[in-house]
Formats: C-alpha cells, sequence, structure tokens
C-alpha cells in the first residue's frame, strides 16, 4: 500500500474544479473512442482568446505548457544565444542545455532575486532567444514588469506565465504588436485542471509559421473540461483569492517559526529554512515539498499552498523539525 | 559602553604577494627578504574607518604595530594591554590575548587563519571576535567578507545580536607550498553572527560524475577560445587545472601558472614575476576559479593577483571559471582585493564558464 502524503510539491490547485467540469469531462470519457473534433479545439481556442485578449490565430494548444516551452527552445535556440533564468522552471534549463547553441544562465541571488534587466539587455547585441519565466519558478518573483526593452533589440522573448492568474501582471495583449513576442500559460493550476494537462502559447508573428500543424489532438475530456471551466471563469478566481489569502497567512506562521519566507506572486512559497536536506525531513513527516538542493541549496524548499488543513499540517512537522535541528545543533 | 580589544599581527599576509602562501613561524622573515610589504596597516586602518559606534567603545589595545599605532590616528580613548617583543609572534598574539580576555566584551583580530589559531588557543569560547581578513590563507569561516564587513559587525554587536561558533581551521602551510590543500579543524570561535558580513568556510573540491563533466566541458571551452596572442595566467583550483590538463600542461595546483601558445612559460608566479610578464606581453588574460563555500574571485588564496596586478590587466581580460555543483551553493561571487577602488571596478555581474559554451552571469560583490 503506498504511503498518503500530503502534496505540497506540485503547485496544484488543492480544491477540485466545479461539478460541471467534472461532467463534461465525463461526458469526454463516455466517447473515448473518438479523436477530439475540431470544432471543439477551435471552440476552445475562441474562448482563451477571449480570456487572455488575444487573437485566436495566435493560439496554439498543446498537452501541457511545457511541451510548448521545449518546442520553442528547440525551434528558436538554434544560431541564437539562449538566456534564462536561473534558478528557473526546470523544463526551460533542461530544454536549453538539450538544443541551444551557446546558453547563457542569469544568476537571481539573494535577498531579492532580481533579474538584472540592463545586464540581460547588454547580452543582446547578438541574436538572442531569452526565455523568462514570471512569476519565476521556485522564487515567485515577477521578473519582468515591461517587455518593450528587450523585444524592441530584436531579440525573440518568451515568457512562461504559468501562474499568470495568481500575479495578475501577464503580456499575452501584446503579442499582436510585437511579432517576436510569445507567452506559455497553463489551465494546470488556476484552473485546477493539473489532470487535464491543457497548455497554451500565444505567439508574436514570427513564431507562428514554425507552429503551423503543430495543434495536437488534445484528449477529449480535457478539451471538455477545459471548455466548461473557461464558462466559470468566477469559480477559478474565487479559488485563487483563497489561496492568495491562506498564503499570507503561511507566510506569516512561518516567519514566525523562524523560517525566512521570500514573498510571492504564485500559489506557492520559497522558504530558506536554515535545516539541511529539510524536503527528506519532511517527507518523512510525510509532507512532500520541492526540494531546491539542486537549484539553490538544500535549505531551501518550494512549498505549495495547499488547504488550511494541509498548510497547518506542513507548518506543524517544519516548526517540529526546526526545534530538534536547532536542538540537536547546541548540543 | 563597550571594551573591545584590538590584536593585529602586523607580518600576517605579507607573504600573499610573493607567492609564499603564508607567513606562518618564522617565513615572514623570507617574505621581508622578498621585499614584501606589510599589509595590515592598511586593512586596520580600513577596518576602524568603517566603525560607525566610536563613542560607545573603549578600545583596549596591544601596544605599537600590534594595535596602538593605528588607534592613535583615530583620536580615540584607549588603554594599552601588555608589551610584545621587537620581532613579533604568535606568543605576542597568545600572550596579549590571554590578559585581555578578562577587560574586554569582543575581540577583534587581524589576521589570517595562522592568526585565529592563535587567539583560539588564546580565548576558546570565553569571548565573542571578530576576525579582520588580512592573511593569505583565509579559509576558517570565522573571518569577515573584508574589513568593512568587519566594522559593520562590531557595530551589530553593540547594537546587540546573537552569536555563531564558527570554524578554525588548521591549515598545514607546508604542504600547501608543495601544493597539497590539507585543513584540518581546529577549533571553534564565538561571532557575531550577521550571515551576509561572514565568509563561508571553504568546501572540499567535488569529484562528482557532474562536476567531472562540467570541468571537462569548461576545459573544452575555454581551450577552444584560446588565442595564440594571448598569455593565459591561470590561478589555483582543480577547475583551472582541468584545463591545463588537457592542454597536457604540468600546473602548480595551489599557485598561478602563466602559458603562451600552449607552454608554460611562468611556474608558481608571484606579483613580481606577473609585472614582469605583463612587461613582455600586449594581451594578457587571467583564468580564475571562486573558493568552493564562499566563492572568493581574488583575495583569497590567490594573493599572488595583486590590486596592482588586477588593475593592470582589467575587468574585461579575467576569465572566471566554475562547475555548476560549485556555483549553487554560492549566492553571489566576492573580492576583497585590498584596494576598494579596483573591488569596485570589479562589482556587478560577471560572466563564468560553466560548461561547453555555457556560462552563467553571476553577481560580484565587494
Amino acid at each position: 500500500m503506498l504511503k498518503k502524503y500530503i502534496k505540497l510539491n506540485m503547485n496544484e490547485m488543492p480544491y477540485p474544479p466545479p461539478i460541471e467540469v467534472i461532467n463534461s469531462a465525463k461526458k469526454g470519457l463516455s466517447n473515448l473512442n473518438r479523436y477530439t473534433s475540431q470544432e471543439s479545439l477551435e471552440m476552445l481556442k475562441n474562448m482563451l482568446s477571449d480570456y487572455s485578449k488575444a487573437p485566436k490565430e495566435h493560439i496554439i494548444l498543446s498537452s501541457g505548457s511545457d511541451l510548448l516551452i521545449r518546442e520553442m527552445i528547440h525551434l528558436f535556440s538554434k544560431r541564437r544565444k539562449t538566456i534564462v533564468a536561473d534558478p528557473t522552471f526546470f523544463p526551460i534549463t533542461q530544454a536549453a542545455k538539450q538544443f541551444a547553441s551557446k546558453l547563457l544562465k542569469i544568476r537571481l541571488s539573494e535577498p531579492s532575486f532580481d533579474l538584472p534587466i540592463s545586464y540581460l539587455i547588454d547580452e543582446l547585441s547578438e541574436q538572442s532567444l531569452v526565455v523568462i519565466d514570471s512569476p519565476n519558478n521556485p522564487t515567485g518573483k515577477i521578473l519582468l514588469d515591461r517587455v518593450e526593452d528587450i523585444v524592441e533589440t530584436g531579440a525573440y522573448l518568451l515568457i512562461d506565465e504559468a501562474y499568470y492568474e495568481f500575479s495578475g501582471i501577464g503580456f499575452a495583449e501584446l503579442v499582436k504588436d510585437h511579432p517576436n513576442l510569445a507567452v506559455t500559460r497553463t489551465m494546470d493550476k488556476a484552473f485546477s485542471l493539473a489532470g487535464a494537462r491543457i497548455g497554451y502559447l500565444i505567439a508574436g508573428k514570427t513564431f507562428l509559421n514554425d507552429f503551423s500543424g503543430f495543434d495536437t489532438f488534445l484528449p477529449l475530456p480535457s478539451v471538455y473540461a477545459a471548455i466548461e471551466a473557461l464558462k466559470n471563469i468566477d469559480y477559478m478566481k474565487k479559488n485563487v483569492n483563497k489561496i492568495i489569502d491562506e498564503r499570507k497567512r503561511v507566510e506569516r506562521e512561518a516567519a514566525r517559526i523562524g523560517v525566512k519566507v521570500y514573498p510571492s506572486n504564485t500559489n506557492f512559497l520559497l522558504m530558506k529554512t536554515g535545516v539541511l536536506e529539510v524536503a527528506r525531513e519532511l517527507k518523512k513527516a510525510g509532507v512532500l515539498v520541492f526540494d531546491l538542493s539542486n537549484q539553490l541549496s538544500s535549505e531551501f524548499i518550494r512549498v505549495s499552498i495547499g488547504t488550511k488543513d494541509e498548510n497547518n499540517f506542513f507548518l506543524f512537522s517544519l516548526g517540529k523539525l526546526i526545534k530538534t535541528y536547532n536542538q540537536n545543533s547546541f548540543k | 559602553m563597550k571594551k573591545i580589544g584590538l590584536i593585529v599581527n602586523p607580518v600576517a599576509g605579507m607573504g600573499g604577494s610573493v607567492g609564499l602562501k603564508g607567513t606562518d613561524g618564522n617565513m615572514y622573515k623570507k617574505a621581508l627578504e622578498m621585499n614584501a610589504n606589510p599589509i595590515t596597516p592598511e586593512r586596520t586602518k580600513e577596518f576602524l574607518s568603517y566603525i560607525k559606534n566610536f563613542s560607545d567603545i573603549t578600545f583596549f589595545t596591544a601596544p605599537g604595530r600590534m594595535g596602538e599605532d593605528y588607534l592613535r590616528e583615530f583620536n580615540i580613548s584607549l588603554k594599552v594591554v601588555g608589551s610584545i617583543s621587537e620581532n613579533v609572534s604568535a606568543e605576542d598574539t597568545k600572550k596579549i590575548a590571554e590578559e585581555m580576555v578578562k577587560k574586554i566584551d569582543l575581540l577583534v583580530f587581524v589576521g589570517g587563519d595562522g592568526t585565529a589559531r592563535d587567539i583560539y588557543d588564546a580565548v576558546g569560547l570565553k569571548k565573542p571576535v571578530v576576525a579582520v581578513p588580512s592573511g593569505v590563507k583565509m579559509f576558517s569561516s570565522v573571518f569577515a567578507v573584508n574589513p568593512r564587513a568587519a566594522a559593520e559587525m562590531v557595530d551589530s554587536f553593540i547594537k546587540g545580536t546573537d552569536l555563531k561558533e564558527e570554524e578554525v581551521l588548521d591549515i598545514d602551510e607546508d604542504a600547501f607550498r608543495n601544493n597539497k590543500l590539507s585543513a584540518t579543524l581546529y577549533g571553534y570561535l564565538n561571532v557575531p553572527y550577521v550571515k551576509r558580513l561572514l565568509q563561508s568556510g571553504k568546501e572540499a573540491s567535488r569529484t562528482d560524475k557532474h562536476t567531472m563533466e562540467d570541468k571537462e566541458g569548461i576545459a573544452k571551452h575555454i581551450i577552444e577560445e584560446m588565442d595564440d596572442e594571448i598569455l593565459y595566467l591561470f590561478g589555483p583550483g582543480t577547475t583551472t587545472k582541468a584545463i591545463t590538463d588537457k592542454l597536457n600542461l604540468p600546473k602548480t595546483l595551489l599557485g598561478i601558472d602563466a602559458v603562451f601558445k600552449g607552454k608554460i612559460v611562468g611556474k608558481d608566479l608571484n606579483e613580481e614575476g606577473i609585472l614582469k610578464l605583463l612587461k613582455k606581453y600586449n594581451k594578457v588574460k587571467i583564468v580564475i576559479t571562486p573558493i568552493g563555500g564562499n566563492g572568493f574571485i581574488f583575495g583569497r588564496g590567490n594573493k599572488q593577483f595583486t590590486f596592482d596586478v588586477i588593475r593592470r590587466i582589467g575587468k574585461e581580460n579575467i576569465i572566471v571559471v566554475g562547475t555548476e555543483p560549485k556555483l549553487r551553493n554560492l549566492n553571489c561571487l566576492r573580492i576583497d582585493t585590498g584596494s576598494l577602488e579596483v573591488d569596485k571596478t570589479l562589482q556587478g555581474y560577471i560572466k563564468v564558464v560553466t560548461g561547453y559554451r555555457e556560462k552563467m552571469m553571476m553577481e560580484v560583490r565587494c
């Protein structure tokens, strides 16, 4: 029997989608012998266009935004310098390492984890592809508050906005004005649809030709669920607000037990605990958090905001761990 | 009013520029023969000039050039403790520290790892200390990142801050001269704990698969970019050695070697040797790697690259190399050349070669 963990390691929404969405997905399940119709895909694109205020013909669908990021880097990093933040969403680094002919990582440093924009712009004198997640994963920091300084140099800019609904800052509307700008988004997080894997790219004209024919036949239950979820934006917004409130509470409580917590614009928090191998220790206590020892150091963790009960159990376990660690340190 | 002790090791750090890798025992005499200049006076003055709360301090100081001389310049109240011999030694440091410890709240010492050991012998955990870095070897984590940070630590102590035990390392200086870094834990000293002001201790060189692959990639990248018109000065460390290994050249692991057109033209160079080469070669680049654990690229472990050498070569000709696993544990790179002016020209962001056609842009702080 598998051990049951509290899952705070994947930045999922802890609340399920509304019943209408589940029923739509079930309708898709009962037609599993069929491919998704072109009409359904077009309907989803239309709705995403309305939602993101970007023209429909600029939207490309995929099973998860990570595949789109990978494809963007695959297609556009050749003969270009690829610039990414460090740390960043892992698939960005992974694809850049695999495909880029030249890779420059820009280290985000404590205490602010700011992206040094002027140094980045200095690097754009040669043809470049810039791939930035904003808000950044795992710091939760908004790295870009404007895009003009980058795109006007002629560099290609891809922004991963997986946490757009939590930050409220996005650039999808600008792709029609800037052909070298592209944005990836997902319905995995705020829309409670991680299991449906609906990701989309909103791409400027420069990129569109290379993506012609890319549209994948997404699974029918996923498409039906996504369409229904987009009919009920208020439900998503209500959940996002609940998560933000809960995030603020967890931030306060964690700080109270002596943890350094960094400001976040997402549904997760970056924490510096002072305890080495903290993720492994929390797992023993039954809580899964994201281990950042390969990106920052082993005293850092990224913690998704769960339900109030889940968060309370996490805080209790972490507090106990810190107390034990401190007692042992002074022995 | 806080009572603060000051002990300066006047010969600490003298071996750095002349490539002696330390002044433990009588080695400082050799440094003098090689025309090495004392560096502690400037470091001590820099430290003192950055203290904000002089009016809250009564200084207890070692006599003459072990402390008193510098404090006199600041025209503040002080009490001289003990006496020193003409040729100051570790015994003077220990004797004065033992005498001082009962009278003070905090002890400031200026020196390197050897001085830290002497202070540990005399003081242990009885009183907190602030360590102003001024040695050749400074691998212990008790040290502040630079004299200005040490001054800020004193101010923090006066305002009230937590204390933390930090490591004092015993570096075998003879082994160090023979290209081996042999460090053992000697003890702990209590320091005012302001993490950003303290340097971390050196971590051991990594030999995991990821690190070895990175080093291979770094070597390939640097060699591909090497230019026959340029003289390369390779700093200490296993990462730079991976490059010379790939070139089939013998490298001084803990020293600086010069390579031109694929051949060694200078071995285990000191400042004088480097300056001679700078006169001979028009284009020169430095290849260095940060110290694992604390991130210093200049000012620790490679003091032969003096601020004069760095100023002449210029930031644009400094190539930093480092493996990703090493950089992961560093929030930033550090410099402490002994010249604030030179340090400021290097601060900002610098690119570190992390693999074949891979670089990481990192912040350099001073």
